[in-house]
C-alpha cells in the first residue's frame, strides 16, 4: 500500500503523526515531511485511520 | 473592497440575536443546532450583520480558502479591527514566513519536550485541591494551569499572572454595549502591549534562552522583525494560550462530572485518554472565529458579497449530523480526530500541540489524584454565544 500526502494541503494538525510517528514523519515545523510513503502490510490499518483522521483531507491511499 | 451592506439573500434565513447574551450551559449549543437544521447558511443582523455557515463542509471550505475568506478581521461584528494579531490576522507570503519560523517552537516534537514541565504544573495544582473535597474548576484549576504553563514556556514571571488575567478578561470576556466592549478591549490590548513591550526591551538588553529572546531573530522578507510586529505576535499568543485551554477544560470536566461511565473509563484505562480527548474536542469545539470576504462569492448557494463578514462557530462543524453519526453524542469510541476544534487551513491553531498536551496531562493527572467527583453546589453554569467557556464549574468529591 502507498500513501500520498498533499503537502500543499497539509496544515500541520499532525493527526497522522499521532497515529504512527515512524510512517508519518514531520519536518522541523511539524508539517508532513514526505508526500509519498510505502506502508508495510502490518501498518495498513493505521494508514486508513490516518486518512479519515486528517481534518484537511490531505492523505490518500493507492 | 466595498463597505456596502450585503442584501440578505432569499435562500438565507435572517436572525437578530446578540451573541453576548449569557445563557445556561447547553442552550447556545441547542440554538446553533437549530440554526443548522434551518439552513446551510443563516445571517445574523447583530453588529453590521454576518453570515454563519452551519455545516462541516462549508466551514472547512471557508477555512481552507484564505484568499476569498481573509482573516484580516476575525470577529464577525468587528469588520474593521484596530488591531492586527500575528500570525492570526496576516495572510499570504508574510503569513507563511511567520509560520515557518514559529513552527519549530510549537511542533509536536518540541512540545513533547515540555511534557515534564506541564505535568509538574498540573500535579502541583491538583495536589493542593485533592484534600479540599470541592473546588470551582474554572478559578481553582482551569484558568491557573494553562496560564502557568504559558508563562513558563514563554519565559514570563509567574507573579505577573493576576495582572494578565485581569486584562484578558477585558479583551475576551467583556460584556455589555458592543461599542463599550470594543473600547475596553482596545484599552486592554494597549495595556498588554505596554507590558510585553517592556519584556521585549528587557530581552534585547539582556538575552536569555526563552521564547521572547528567540523571537527577536525572526526575519520577514530578509529584514529583522519590528517591535510592533513582535508585540502583535506576543499579545495574541499570550492571550490565546491563556484562554482557550481553560475554556475547553471547563467543558471536558462538566461532561465527565455528569457522565460517570465515561469518567470511569478514563480512570480505569488512562491509555484511552488521548482518544477521549479528541472526541470531547469535537463535541465541545467552543471557539468562534470569523473571516472577511475579499470578493463576491457564495456559500452553499447563498450569495455573499465582498466586504461581508462570515462567522465560523466551530462547534457547528462538530455537531453536524450530515458529517458525524449521532453528532451530539459524546462517543469515546468514535475513533477519529478530524474535527475542526483547532480550525483548519493555513491558520490552524499554532498552539494546538501545546494545547493538546495540556489537556491530556490535565486529564491524566486529575484522574489519578481525584478519580471520583460530581457537580457541586454553586452559581448557575452559563456561557455566551461566542468563544466563551463556562463562568464556573463547581465540583465536589470524597464524602
Amino acid at each position: 500500500m502507498k500513501v500520498s500526502i498533499d503537502l500543499d494541503r497539509c496544515c500541520g494538525h499532525a493527526r497522522c503523526y499521532a497515529i504512527d510517528s515512524e510512517i508519518f514523519q514531520l519536518d522541523e515545523s511539524g508539517y508532513a515531511l514526505r508526500s509519498d510513503i510505502d506502508v508495510p502490510p502490518s501498518a495498513e490499518e493505521k494508514a486508513r485511520l490516518a486518512v479519515t483522521s486528517c481534518p484537511e483531507r490531505a492523505i490518500s491511499l493507492h | 473592497m466595498t463597505t456596502a451592506q450585503p442584501e440578505p439573500a432569499a435562500a438565507c434565513p435572517v436572525h437578530d440575536y446578540t451573541p453576548y447574551e449569557r445563557k445556561p450551559l447547553g442552550e447556545w449549543t441547542a440554538f446553533y443546532d437549530r440554526l443548522r437544521q434551518e439552513a446551510p447558511v443563516v445571517r445574523n443582523l447583530f453588529g453590521r450583520g454576518y453570515f454563519i455557515p452551519t455545516r462541516h463542509e462549508d466551514i472547512l471550505a471557508v477555512l481552507q480558502d484564505p484568499e476569498t475568506f481573509s482573516s484580516e478581521a476575525m470577529v464577525a461584528y468587528e469588520p474593521d479591527p484596530a488591531y492586527r494579531w500575528i500570525p492570526a490576522m496576516i495572510n499570504g507570503e508574510e503569513h507563511r514566513q511567520w509560520r515557518r519560523q514559529l513552527g519549530p517552537y510549537f511542533s509536536p516534537r518540541e512540545i513533547e519536550r515540555v511534557d515534564a514541565t506541564v505535568r509538574a504544573r498540573a500535579r502541583g495544582l491538583i495536589e493542593q485541591l485533592a484534600g479540599r473535597g470541592s473546588c470551582d474548576l474554572m478559578t481553582d484549576f482551569a484558568l491557573k494551569f494553562p496560564t502557568a504553563v504559558v508563562l513558563e514556556v514563554v519565559g514570563l514571571p509567574e507573579e505577573d499572572l493576576p495582572f494578565l488575567l485581569e486584562l484578558e478578561e477585558d479583551i475576551i470576556h467583556a460584556v455589555g454595549d458592543p461599542e463599550d466592549v470594543i473600547r475596553r478591549k482596545v484599552t486592554a490590548i494597549d495595556d498588554v502591549k505596554r507590558y510585553l513591550a517592556g519584556k521585549i526591551q528587557q530581552r534585547r538588553a539582556s538575552p536569555t534562552d526563552d521564547l521572547i529572546t528567540k523571537s527577536l531573530d525572526i526575519e520577514i522578507d530578509g529584514r529583522p522583525v519590528t517591535d510592533e510586529e513582535l508585540l502583535n505576535y506576543w499579545q495574541f499568543l499570550v492571550q490565546a494560550g491563556l484562554d482557550s485551554v481553560a475554556g475547553m477544560l471547563g467543558y471536558f470536566f462538566h461532561h465527565l462530572a455528569t457522565h460517570p461511565a465515561d469518567r470511569r473509563r478514563i480512570v480505569d484505562q488512562p491509555e484511552t485518554i488521548p482518544a477521549a480527548m479528541e472526541e470531547m474536542l469535537r463535541a465541545f469545539s467552543f471557539i468562534v472565529t470569523g473571516r472577511k470576504v475579499t470578493k463576491d462569492t457564495e456559500i452553499a448557494g447563498c450569495p455573499v458579497t465582498a466586504g461581508s463578514m462570515v462567522q465560523l462557530a466551530l462547534k457547528m462543524s462538530g455537531h453536524d449530523d450530515t458529517f458525524y453519526d449521532d453528532a451530539s453524542v459524546v462517543d469515546l469510541d468514535r475513533g477519529t480526530s478530524n474535527h475542526l476544534a483547532f480550525g483548519a487551513g493555513p491558520h490552524r491553531c499554532l498552539g494546538s500541540h501545546l494545547a493538546r498536551r495540556e489537556l491530556q496531562v490535565a486529564l491524566e493527572e486529575w484522574h489519578t489524584l481525584i478519580p471520583d467527583y460530581r457537580l457541586g453546589e454553586g452559581e448557575p453554569i452559563t456561557e455566551f454565544g461566542r468563544s466563551s467557556g463556562v463562568n464556573t464549574l463547581p465540583l465536589s468529591w470524597g464524602r
